[in-house]
């Protein structure tokens, strides 16, 4: 198969249950994201879509199932390296290709925003100071916070944090761009903003997971629409056909109440 | 013999001012060593309670190396002997009195060994002053270790997450992002718990430390007197914790400073 080669993360049989099984959370999710897409994922609350998100880059560790990242199935404790021995699996080292933007920003409250962005390039990656610096600031320039880079988070608006939160993601240059609600904690006028930034990364052709509730977002800049519930993918399809003409009964009455 | 306070009785304390004040420096020397111990301990014993040392990991995880459900073996699997011996230790210091745990380490611990028996600086013995320091830092590590572990909690969980997804260690993220803010948390709670030290290293004098406590018994025994060597030792430990907390107050407002607009 031709596209096999661009299947980034490819999710099999991805299982979550809580409280001795009593709640599952994810219950049986596949999914294969190739390289460009941008998953857009929706659906109530309680359906597993954030825990799903989070399982991706093993924020959350699943029950059973296999998330396969460039090849690699992340939920294992040990993997066979190339030479067939077996080794531990160093998530830290995968999560370094995954940026992940949370609904609460997350920016750490006691660093500027320069040192925020540039503290994963030196400390992880090794990168020289001053480097890390420069492209810290040349993606500051580009969502127009390059006169906040000595600004501590708290002196900054909701909009402009969830901005930097996501700057301080791509300064490790990730193959993929993990979304978990990033407008939800937004006032209404400042969701435009951080939208914004997210369809200019789409643009370009980041790899893109996005967990939301702005349906003008999905329908506009999502290629491709996921439908959960109950811990499953109840739908998939293209913005047009998943908004204009929904298959599956509980994605009617969902859209008829959000939109 | 009356209890009533008449301030002409002081006078008959004057010619014990010499012991007043030995029993104050060794009352500081006490409290300051009893901060270092507590403090190496305390951190210690935090480090045991959230370390991740699980001898059975292997037992919670199936042939294919995904977690089990729950049941014994995944029970077995979580269980750390490091930390249940340090919240052990803890729970147990915590839940008896220091004067007890004083007299048993040392009738128990320093009845066994034999300590040297100089004197120290001239004027207390090494023999009691050290059980003493050593009894007084083993409980305030208990209450450190808490101070410590409830400051690095209580720091939001979505910080780790955030190191984490950029790819620092679990210790990285220790170290860069959780502890500089836990730290600053923590601060007010530990100047309280060096005040408390000072204050609670008077019952050591029922091991024969000679500070402002027992200095107080050997005046009372020597003029008959109950209530002014008592005063006059009111007044020293006042002087002591009232000028610590207000100094500690001093720097954490200083510290704080940085983190406002």
């Amino acid at each position: 198969m031709a596209t096999n080669d661009n299947v980034i993360i490819k999710v099999t049989g991805l299982k979550k249950h809580y409280n001795k099984g009593a709640i599952h959370a994810l219950d049986g999710v596949d999914i294969e994201i190739r390289k460009g897409d941008v998953v857009v994922v929706i659906g109530p609350s309680g359906s597993g879509k954030s825990t799903f998100l989070r399982s991706l880059n093993l924020m959350e560790e699943p029950t059973s199932g296999e998330i396969l990242f460039n090849g690699v199935d992340i939920t294992k404790k040990k993997i066979r390296d190339e030479n067939g021995k077996l080794v531990k699996l160093n998530i830290d080292e995968h999560r370094q290709k995954m940026g992940m933007v949370f609904q609460h920003f997350n920016l750490f409250p006691h660093m500027t925003v320069l040192d925020n962005m540039t503290l994963a390039p030196v400390q992880v990656k090794g990168v020289d100071k001053a480097a890390a610096e420069a492209k810290a600031m040349a993606l500051l320039e580009r969502v127009g916070l390059a006169d906040r880079a000595n600004a501590y988070p708290i002196q900054l608006s909701g909009g402009q944090k969830q901005r930097i939160a996501i700057v301080r993601a791509l300064c490790m240059e990730p193959e993929v761009m993990l979304f978990d609600e990033p407008t939800s904690a937004l006032d209404p006028e400042m969701v435009g903003e951080v939208l914004d930034v997210m369809k200019q990364l789409a643009e370009e052709g980041m790899t893109m997971v996005v967990v939301t509730h702005e349906m003008g977002f999905a329908r506009e800049v999502g290629e491709r629409i996921i439908f959960m519930d109950g811990g499953k993918i109840m739908e998939e399809n293209t913005p047009e056909e998943f908004f204009s003409n929904p298959q599956c009964d509980r994605l009617k009455t969902f859209l008829e109440k959000v939109l | 013999m009356g209890s009533l306070l008449d301030i002409s009785r002081f006078p008959r304390l004057l010619p014990y001012t010499e012991m007043f004040a030995q029993g104050l420096a060794i009352t500081i020397m006490l409290s300051l060593g009893t901060v270092v111990v507590g403090a190496i301990l305390g951190v210690i014993l935090a480090l045991m309670r959230m370390s991740d040392i699980r001898p059975f990991r292997a037992l919670g995880l199936d042939k294919d190396g995904h977690l089990r459900g729950e049941g014994f073996l995944t029970t077995l699997s979580k269980f750390n002997p490091v930390a249940f011996l340090a919240t052990a230790y803890v729970e147990i210091l915590r839940s008896t009195p220091v004067i007890v745990q004083i007299a048993v380490i040392y009738y128990g611990i320093f009845g066994i060994i034999d300590l040297p028996t100089f004197s120290l600086f001239g004027i207390t013995k090494f023999h009691r002053f050290f059980p003493g320091v050593v009894a007084l830092g083993m409980n305030s590590g208990a209450y450190l270790c808490e101070i410590i572990r409830s400051g690095i909690q209580s720091i939001d969980g979505g910080q780790t997450e955030a190191a984490r997804s950029l790819g620092l260690s679990q210790s990285q993220a220790l170290r860069f992002v959780v502890l500089p803010q836990a730290i600053r948390n923590i601060l007010p709670a530990i100047a309280n718990e060096f005040v408390v030290i000072i204050k609670e290293s008077a019952v050591t004098y029922t091991i024969g430390v000679q500070d402002i406590m027992a200095v107080v018994q050997s005046v009372k025994g020597a003029t008959y007197l109950i209530l002014e060597p008592l005063l006059v030792a009111t007044a020293l430990y006042f002087c002591l914790c009232f000028p610590t907390s207000k100094i500690v107050a001093h720097f954490e407002r200083r510290m704080s400073r940085g983190n406002k607009r």
